[in-house]
């Protein structure tokens, strides 16, 4: 019988060594389609019977990607960009590319001279919410973008099949809510590494095969006892929470991780896909219905409410701002998160999140300094 | 030990400088006056579609411009220290960001004076994020710091190489309808149609002036040290829809035109060699850019920064309109079609090189420099140099290296006319 360790263990595999899942879907004669973070309308690439599968570089100092990647871009897209260029991603028939920032703006040139072998489909969301004009450019947008992938498939998208999508992805979507409830209870086993390694294996794997896997790990998790966590807790916000030895940290500091706001993890979860016309409408009111995050234009963002209600509702003493190296749009929002934490008593730590470099020292201390605070 | 430098007897500024500094006083006048008579005023990103506000008679005032002016008098370095200090601002997001989000603090204060020009604080913002995504972050911030609303028209960005999609068109014509309907209500004020294609048409008669004024500088030598345009870019930015700007362009291309008949020019050194520079101006080092460049007699006779306010469209045609906005920002479109129209750009006006600012502010301009400067080279085969600078951060610059890079570029572009004169 698999235990909780084995099921954690096989996501781990895959969240450290996503190439891994890539063979293994490539071998089994799966097409596989590069999605950048965030936001990506992966349910068109599942629709299509291919695979989407997350690009988010990893820890790596990159070398050639300096060609084109100005130093101050952001250390995610400059990891992958490193990766691209490197032949880390060959296999992949097509990158889809959300236009939601400066640096992929950016990156999307940089990517078609350096990357030739992975064509690029970008494509941009609209930020302007408020008009019904909104929802009718992205459901056209993402038509555009179902059209390029239906050529790479060799198929059409049906309209039921991306209805099969959707529902595949509300139901992880669920899975993934739950399991970040119930780990809560069991914070002794669920540590600040495993519930990230829950949630970004997620990116690598299909949808439904990693419901599946969630669900067991659920009801494992149910049917121990609920432990009682004497340490601190805290709540995560920003683009990443990694790597891992910086979660590791948390731990050895007595520090659980009770919720999240980060776009790797509970973001890209937390707004279901709404029943509306026609099935790219659904998905494009999915975009329209999202709020506090800061590749999203919102008037009075509640990104700061949303922090403080987090750390209310789960009883966390601390806020953690895991702040991406070189991502201008969390660090337009970080004064913001900063007195959004202090207004409601509630103390904050900025850690610097750089893919480019192993060294936690400054993040070691930082941690061991808020544990004692809190 | 003190030394007295002799003075140069300052050149008198031409009648068409004299002119802008008037226009430029009286809007921001403008806006104190409606201001103090309790009237809404606004700030706007710069290409914003300031058709609307221009024929509602709201007076409108521009970020991106004022901490331009207030870079190169040298006044932005404490407001800058203010928004990474007090305000915590990293000090990565853009230097007129910085700058602005504190000067919108500062001015709460009715007895702040120190930045110039001193802008009225705002009642409203008007944001398109056809210039980039930061614009989108940093109005955001200012909406939410100063509780005021903003006016949104998203123009996207052309990640393509293709013309944008009728659908974009329409989801900005959409926008902009929504936007005029919305201001009336905010406002109070009836939107007059009629005056609106009178101020369209204005626009379009400025925009097509200023180009017909850039393309004199296709001449060998240049009758215009391309630096002096930077000091025309107000009048597109600030005052697009305006009669006083097609005065200040007509003045302004007579004083060009005498130049050619003349046989003289605004270039204070011999023209020896020209280049198209590639960037905002690091406006805290004018000076020393101006100077270094003078010394080795290089003309930057182009550039497509001040080009960017061209904003072309049929007027009467709001989709046109759309269309315009959307694609005439040199970052709103992708770094090939950026390239392409720079190599042509570089082949019209004769240009021996490339200087291009790696502005520390701006990604999307440094992204179109490191991906781009390849097919400058291959399409024109002149040669191209980086330099690292910032537009208001005065931390950045480093004499030294600009002094070095525009040498290095020199000896190349001396080399390749030897070649090529045998
Ligand atoms: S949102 Fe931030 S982390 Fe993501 S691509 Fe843009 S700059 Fe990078
Ligand atoms: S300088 Fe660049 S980053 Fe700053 S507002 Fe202008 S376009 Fe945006």
């Amino acid at each position: 019988m698999v235990n909780l360790d084995s099921l954690f263990n096989e996501l781990d595999t895959i969240a450290v060594n996503p190439r891994i899942a890539l063979d293994k879907y490539l071998v089994s004669g799966k097409k596989v389609i590069g999605c950048f973070p965030i936001y990506t309308p992966e349910e068109l690439v599942h629709a299509a019977g291919m695979i989407p599968m997350g690009l988010w570089g990893g820890q790596t100092t990159p070398s050639v990607a300096g060609q084109y990647a100005p130093i101050f871009t952001c250390s995610l897209l400059r990891s992958c960009l490193e990766f691209g260029m490197l032949g880390k991603y060959q296999g992949i028939s097509a990158a889809l590319m959300p236009m939601l920032c400066d640096t992929y703006r950016g990156v999307s040139g940089a990517w078609r001279v350096g990357v030739k072998d992975i064509p690029l489909i970008a494509f941009i969301h609209p930020q302007n919410r408020k008009l019904a004009a909104s929802r009718e450019f992205l459901a056209a947008e993402y038509g555009a973008v179902k059209t390029k992938l239906e050529a790479i498939a060799g198929h059409v998208i049906s309209d039921a099949a991306i209805k099969n999508s959707i529902g595949v992805y509300n139901a992880h979507q669920a899975a993934i809510r739950e399991f970040c409830e119930v780990a809560n209870d069991h914070l002794d086993v669920v540590t600040p590494k495993i519930r990230h390694t829950v949630m970004k294996s997620s990116h690598f794997m299909e949808k439904g095969a990693h419901t599946a896997i969630v669900s067991q790990i659920i009801d494992k998790l149910k049917q121990l006892p609920i432990h009682q966590w004497k340490g601190k807790k805290v709540i995560l916000t920003g683009i990443t929470g990694e790597p891992d030895d910086l979660l590791d940290l948390f731990a050895e500091n007595k520090i659980a991780v009770v919720g999240d706001d980060l776009a790797q993890e509970s973001r890209q979860f937390r707004t279901d896909i709404p029943k509306c016309g026609g099935p790219l409408e659904s998905l494009a009111q999915q975009w329209l219905d999202r709020t506090a995050c800061s590749t999203v234009h919102e008037v009075n963002s509640s990104r700061g409410k949303l922090i403080v209600d987090l750390a209310r509702k789960y009883g966390a003493q601390g806020i953690a701002i895991c702040l991406m190296k070189f991502c201008d749009v969390e660090e337009y929002e970080y004064p913001m998160l900063v007195k959004a934490a202090e207004d409601a008593g509630i103390p904050s730590l900025s850690l610097e999140i750089d893919q480019s470099t192993m060294n936690n020292e400054q993040s070691r201390t930082k941690i061991q300094s808020f544990a004692e605070m809190i | 030990m003190t030394e007295t430098v002799a003075q140069k007897p300052k050149r008198p500024l031409p009648k068409s400088r004299v002119m802008v500094a008037a226009q430029t006083a009286k809007v921001y006048q403008d806006a104190w006056d409606a201001k103090a008579r309790g009237e809404k005023i606004g700030w706007s990103t710069a290409i914003f579609p300031q058709e609307i506000c221009e024929t509602m008679g709201i007076p409108v005032l521009y970020p991106e411009n004022n901490a331009a002016a207030i870079s190169a008098k040298h006044l932005g370095d404490d407001l800058i220290a203010y928004a990474e200090g007090q305000m915590r601002y990293p000090m990565n997001i853009c230097s007129y960001a910085r700058l602005n989000l504190a000067l919108a603090e500062k001015i709460q204060d009715p007895a702040y004076n120190t930045a110039d020009p001193l802008l009225p604080s705002p009642d409203f913002v008007l944001l398109a994020n056809n210039s980039c995504t930061q614009l989108m972050k940093w109005y955001e911030q200012l909406s939410h710091n100063l509780n005021i609303p903003i006016f949104f028209v998203d123009c996207l960005f052309n990640y393509d190489e293709e013309k944008p999609a009728a659908y974009k068109v329409t989801y900005i014509r959409k926008q902009i309808e929504s936007y005029i309907a919305e201001m009336e209500k905010f406002s109070g004020k009836k939107f007059d149609w009629d005056k609106f294609l009178e101020v369209q048409k204005r626009s379009q008669i400025n925009s097509k002036l200023f180009d017909d004024i850039i393309q004199l500088n296709t001449r060998v030598p240049a009758p215009v040290n391309g630096f002096d345009f930077f000091n025309y870019m107000s009048c597109l930015v600030l005052c697009r829809g305006k009669e006083s700007t097609t005065e200040i362009f007509k003045q302004l291309k007579l004083e060009i035109e005498e130049h050619i008949a003349n046989g003289t020019t605004s270039f204070p050194a011999k023209e020896e060699y020209r280049v198209h520079w590639e960037g905002i101006a690091c406006w805290p080092n004018l000076g020393h850019n101006l100077k270094t460049l003078k010394n080795y007699g290089v003309n930057a006779v182009i550039n497509g920064y001040v080009t960017a306010w061209n904003i072309v469209y049929e007027p009467g045609n709001l989709d046109s309109m759309a269309y315009a906005y959307a694609t005439s920002s040199t970052n709103s479109l992708t770094t090939e079609t950026i390239m392409n129209m720079r190599s042509d750009t570089i082949k019209k006006f004769d240009c021996d090189g490339m200087l291009c600012h790696v502005n520390r502010s701006c990604k999307m301009m440094t992204f179109h420099i490191f991906v781009g400067r390849n097919i400058v080279e291959e399409k024109t085969g002149v040669p191209c140099s980086n330099f690292d600078g910032d537009q208001s951060d005065s931390r950045v610059y480093s004499e030294a290296q600009f002094e070095t890079r525009v040498q290095g570029l020199v000896e190349i572009m001396k080399e390749n006319k030897e070649a090529k004169n045998g």
